[in-house]
């Protein structure tokens, strides 16, 4: 136990347990947009795909333990680390940035705005589905409600948290292939290729959800 | 050419620095960087005031001694290239030219440019060898190397540790070092029996001393001088989750 705690807490062994986490919510994501893209087939069908999630009962409740636990402890490694990397670094009057590219170097604020994103996510979305439901169904809660697009705040907010998502993960997924060695190795083309679904299609599948139903359907 | 120079000066590891102006006039385009500093410090020493310190040694650009920040870039505008193979030509007349040293916590400043890389001594004795016999020189082709794992542990083997990897990096990793130095010996079947022990080990003495993690922004390999690759960075990460799991099942068994 002791060996693995070392192993877990060295600097490799934090960015390791960060890509495992980072890739398992990527891939959640997909899910995520799965069940998602069910508000465009009409409002029985989101309705009835949820109560078939609902159904599944205590299966979910450990899929969102995992889930959370996931998402904290990729914040709270990341969090060490930005502390430790803050500290090696003395200030230096001209340094250049132009060797990183950006998204890598705001991935800890990027990391951040997801975080609160995240936190209404739950407090809103996810708290009106399994608690305070009022009568309403689940897709007149995200396309009508306050909480839901019916806000343009919130869709707007909605856009921006996505979007700095996939910008998140555009150096996130880059990052995670080496650091499970995945850079060098005849496995490389693919990651990339494969990669580039989660950081630019994924978020954008999100994106059309409330540009679709907070902005156009009311335009139109 | 005519330059000017901002140049960090500070006495002492645990004094406070600040940046200098200085002037140079009629500075041959051809000369080298380093002998255009030399130029500044004869003119320092003629007019009895303390020259800057800078490391330098071979001026060949293989030895890792210089290397500092020239306009917040290590080794300077070249790329792969060493300060030491820098010329005034890269430069334009009445340029600004701003000089630090390395900057890393793990790094301090003895004096003006020049840094102590002690630690990179300490990540090598760590682990940066092979554990073989000393005796007769054996036989030439007596133990085959595959052409691929040579070229690569060969490109690996080019780091000449000037700790611009460290300097470049925005959490000041030395990541790149580190892993180059264990590719360079892993890769060969002298250095493979260690191959556990050594990424390991070497990895916790990075640790220890005060570096920052790697974010994989690859900001050190394009300012490497010897262009050591990220590749190493990514061997390094599969060596290490690779040892660290065989030795736990073996302690387990």
């Amino acid at each position: 136990m002791q060996e693995l705690l070392k192993i877990l807490t060295s600097s490799v062994g934090r960015k390791v347990l960060m890509a495992i986490t980072g890739l398992s919510l990527s891939l959640f994501m997909a899910f995520h947009l799965f069940g998602n893209l069910f508000l465009f087939v009409g409002e029985a069908a989101f309705n009835s795909y949820v109560n078939k999630l609902h159904k599944l009962g205590f299966l979910i409740r450990i899929a969102e333990f995992f889930l959370v636990l996931f998402v904290m402890s990729h914040a709270y490694s990341g969090i060490l680390l930005w502390i430790k990397n803050r500290k090696a670094k003395k200030v230096v009057a001209s340094y250049s940035k132009e060797n990183t590219s950006s998204s890598a170097r705001t991935a800890a604020f990027t990391g951040s705005i997801v975080f609160i994103f995240l936190a209404t996510h739950w407090s809103t979305f996810w708290y009106k589905f399994n608690f305070d439901l009022q009568g309403m169904s689940y897709y007149y809660v995200v396309t009508e409600s306050s909480v839901g697009f019916g806000s343009p705040f919130v869709s707007f907010f909605y856009i921006v948290a996505i979007a700095l998502l996939g910008y998140h993960l555009k150096h996130g997924i880059a990052s995670a292939g080496q650091t499970l060695g995945i850079v060098g190795t005849k496995y490389e083309r693919v990651y990339n290729n494969v990669s580039s679904i989660f950081w630019f299609w994924i978020p954008l599948g999100f994106i059309s959800i409330p540009v679709w139903f907070g902005f156009i359907v009311r335009i139109i | 050419m005519n330059i000017n120079l901002k140049i960090w000066r500070q006495k002492g590891v645990k004094e406070e620095g600040k940046l200098h102006n200085y002037r140079l006039e009629n500075v041959d385009p051809n000369i080298s960087f380093l002998e255009m500093l030399d130029i500044l410090n004869i003119n320092l020493v003629k007019e009895k005031r303390d020259p800057v310190a800078f490391d330098h040694d071979c001026r060949e650009g293989i030895c890792g001694s210089c290397g500092f920040m020239i306009n917040g870039r290590p080794h300077g505008p070249q790329k792969a290239t060493t300060v030491c193979q820098l010329h005034m030509r890269s430069f334009k007349n009445e340029d600004t030219i701003l000089l630090e040293p390395f900057r890393a916590e793990a790094f301090p400043v003895i004096k003006d440019l020049s840094v102590d890389r002690q630690v990179f001594d300490k990540i090598i004795s760590s682990g940066g060898y092979i554990s073989a016999n000393t005796g007769e020189v054996p036989e030439a082709n007596e133990t085959k190397i595959e052409k691929k794992y040579a070229d690569e542990a060969f490109l690996s083997s080019a780091c000449i540790g000037c700790g611009a990897c460290v300097a470049a990096c925005k959490n000041s990793s030395a990541m790149l070092f580190t892993s180059a130095k264990v590719s360079h010996l892993s890769l060969l079947p002298q250095g493979a029996k260690d191959k556990d022990a050594r990424v390991i080990n070497m990895v916790a003495t990075m640790d220890e001393m005060g570096f920052g993690s790697c974010t994989n922004t690859g900001a050190c390999s394009a300012e490497c001088p010897k262009e050591i690759s990220q590749e190493n960075i990514s061997r390094l990460n599969q060596d290490f989750i690779k040892s660290s799991l065989m030795g736990l099942l073996k302690r387990n068994k």
